[in-house]
């Protein structure tokens, strides 16, 4: 705190915002368990089934447009991530005096690091990219924690994030010229043409449907297990006399443990191999024979025109 | 209201396109207010730290360079020192020669004058001498002519005498 930059922590003006960054990490994902609460219709039982639907819009075209729990829990998961980055970056100098700045530079670091060793140098500049991927998807799975419902275990949410990533393959793809792509479509023999060009959509396909089913599948089983569970405990001691009867008692424990790997480690790893992934699919696109070849000749049809002139 | 779920499985193509913009925003966000900051910071930082580095080569530089310079220094102190306290040796035994020899012809003067004043003493000696021994030839002259002797045998008797004399004088 001797540097002139360094802004007082101990302020009243810093720790208010503070507070207010916290509160706006943590009201997002408030307000969608209060709209969760408005809006869920009483059931009974077990329920599985996809995201409640808080709007819907048939006048759009080709399809209607339905605001569900997904994307308003994806909203609100962002508006929390963008809170976590303003908290982190609050108050950063130079010489790193508290403990958040330890954290944002770790996190920048280790993406950062991530994407050097598996894209390249040339593509240092994803490291955004790749963390918004890391973060959306972890924080999306793990906001099952609280009861709401994942916006990962949505496969338009999913799907939507590996066309954007198919999107990106292919104009790297397309860097070696898309005469070349097409011919590639033929190699090594002309039979392998349809194999290879589903090949193509079923990155994106397998991307979308791997973390969305990973996602969904661990909420289904856990869903399906705390009901058996409930049965099993209205079976097994049912004959308590009263309320006891009533409560079930097995429920208490098994499906936390269960909650620990699919939703806390699944959710990490999904997230985790997406990104993976996005990395590695992005990276291998780029032909870098025959784009370095086109550039070359570019260069050369450049000084040709530059010498045409002159002579 | 209508309060529906959705089924499980349930393709939307505007849920897709929410999705996609979903992402290509929070990369913005993550961007905007996580990468730039802290990049910013950790370049800063590494500037402060390059340029703490090169200040303290150049402090390091500048203690060597000192230190060359004070043992050069002591150095032509030192032959300094050695020259004044050489020349301060050869004076000194210049001027103790020089001392000596004075001291030397000093004592030579003095011997040469004891010698000479020792001669002149010496011949004043011999001169009283044969002043004396004439006297007591005379006196002896006088007593033997007072016995009746020729004269003769008198001249003879002082000549060889005096002969006597001289004749142990020179010898």
């Amino acid at each position: 705190m001797t540097e002139e930059m360094a802004p007082d922590i101990h302020s009243k003006h810093f720790k208010a915002v503070d507070r207010a960054l916290i509160a706006l990490m943590i009201l997002p994902i408030l307000a969608c368990m209060v709209l969760k609460i408005i809006y869920t219709p009483a059931t009974e039982g077990v329920h599985i089934s996809g995201a409640l639907v808080f709007y819907q819009n048939d006048a759009m075209p080709v399809m209607p447009l339905i605001i569900s729990e997904s994307q308003v829990n994806s909203w609100g998961v962002m508006i929390s991530i963008l809170g976590l980055c303003l908290y982190l970056t609050h108050g950063l100098t130079a010489r790193a005096v508290t403990k958040r700045q330890l954290v944002a530079e770790w996190i920048v670091e280790k993406c950062q690091n991530l994407v050097n060793e598996n894209m390249g140098d040339y593509f240092s500049a994803w490291g955004p990219f790749v963390t918004a991927i890391i973060a959306l998807s972890a924080f999306s799975s793990l906001i099952c924690l609280l009861g709401l419902f994942s916006p990962t275990g949505d496969v338009n949410i999913t799907g939507g994030w590996a066309i954007l990533v198919f999107f990106l393959i292919m104009h790297y793809k397309f860097r070696g010229g898309f005469w070349n792509y097409f011919i590639g479509l033929f190699k090594p023999i002309p039979v392998f043409a349809p194999m290879n060009l589903i090949g193509e959509f079923a990155t994106p396909l397998s991307m979308a449907f791997r973390h969305y089913g990973n996602i969904l599948s661990g909420a289904v089983i856990s869903a399906l297990m705390a009901s058996a569970l409930g049965g099993l405990s209205q079976t097994v001691l049912g004959w308590l006399p009263g309320v006891l009867g009533e409560i079930p008692f097995l429920r208490v424990g098994l499906p936390a443990i269960l909650s620990i790997y699919f939703d806390v480690f699944s959710g990490c790893m999904q997230a985790f191999i997406f990104a993976m992934l996005t990395m590695l699919n992005v990276s291998g696109a780029v032909p870098w024979d025959d784009w370095n070849a086109r550039k070359e000749k570019r260069a050369r049809r450049k000084a040709g025109a530059a010498q045409q002139p002159a002579a | 209201m209508e309060k529906t779920f959705l089924s499980v499985i349930s393709v939307n193509i505007w849920n897709i396109v929410i999705a996609l913009c979903n992402l290509l925003i929070l990369t913005l966000i993550v961007k905007k207010f996580l990468y730039k900051p802290v990049k910013k910071v950790m370049d800063s930082r590494r500037a402060a730290i390059d340029a703490d580095y090169a200040q303290a080569k150049a402090a390091r530089e500048q203690a060597e360079e000192d230190r060359l310079n004070y043992a050069a220094a002591m150095e032509a102190a030192k032959q300094t020192s050695d020259q004044i306290i050489a020349d301060a040796a050869r004076t000194a035994e210049h001027r103790g020669n020089e001392i000596i020899s004075e001291a030397r012809e000093k004592a030579n003067d003095i011997r040469r004058q004891a010698e000479a004043d020792a001669l002149l003493e010496k011949k004043k000696a011999e001169d009283d001498m044969k002043r004396e021994i004439a006297d007591v030839s005379a006196q002896l002259t006088g007593k033997l002519l007072e016995r009746e002797i020729n004269a003769e045998d008198h001249r003879s008797l002082i000549d060889s005498f005096l002969q006597e004399i001289g004749h142990d004088d020179d010898k």
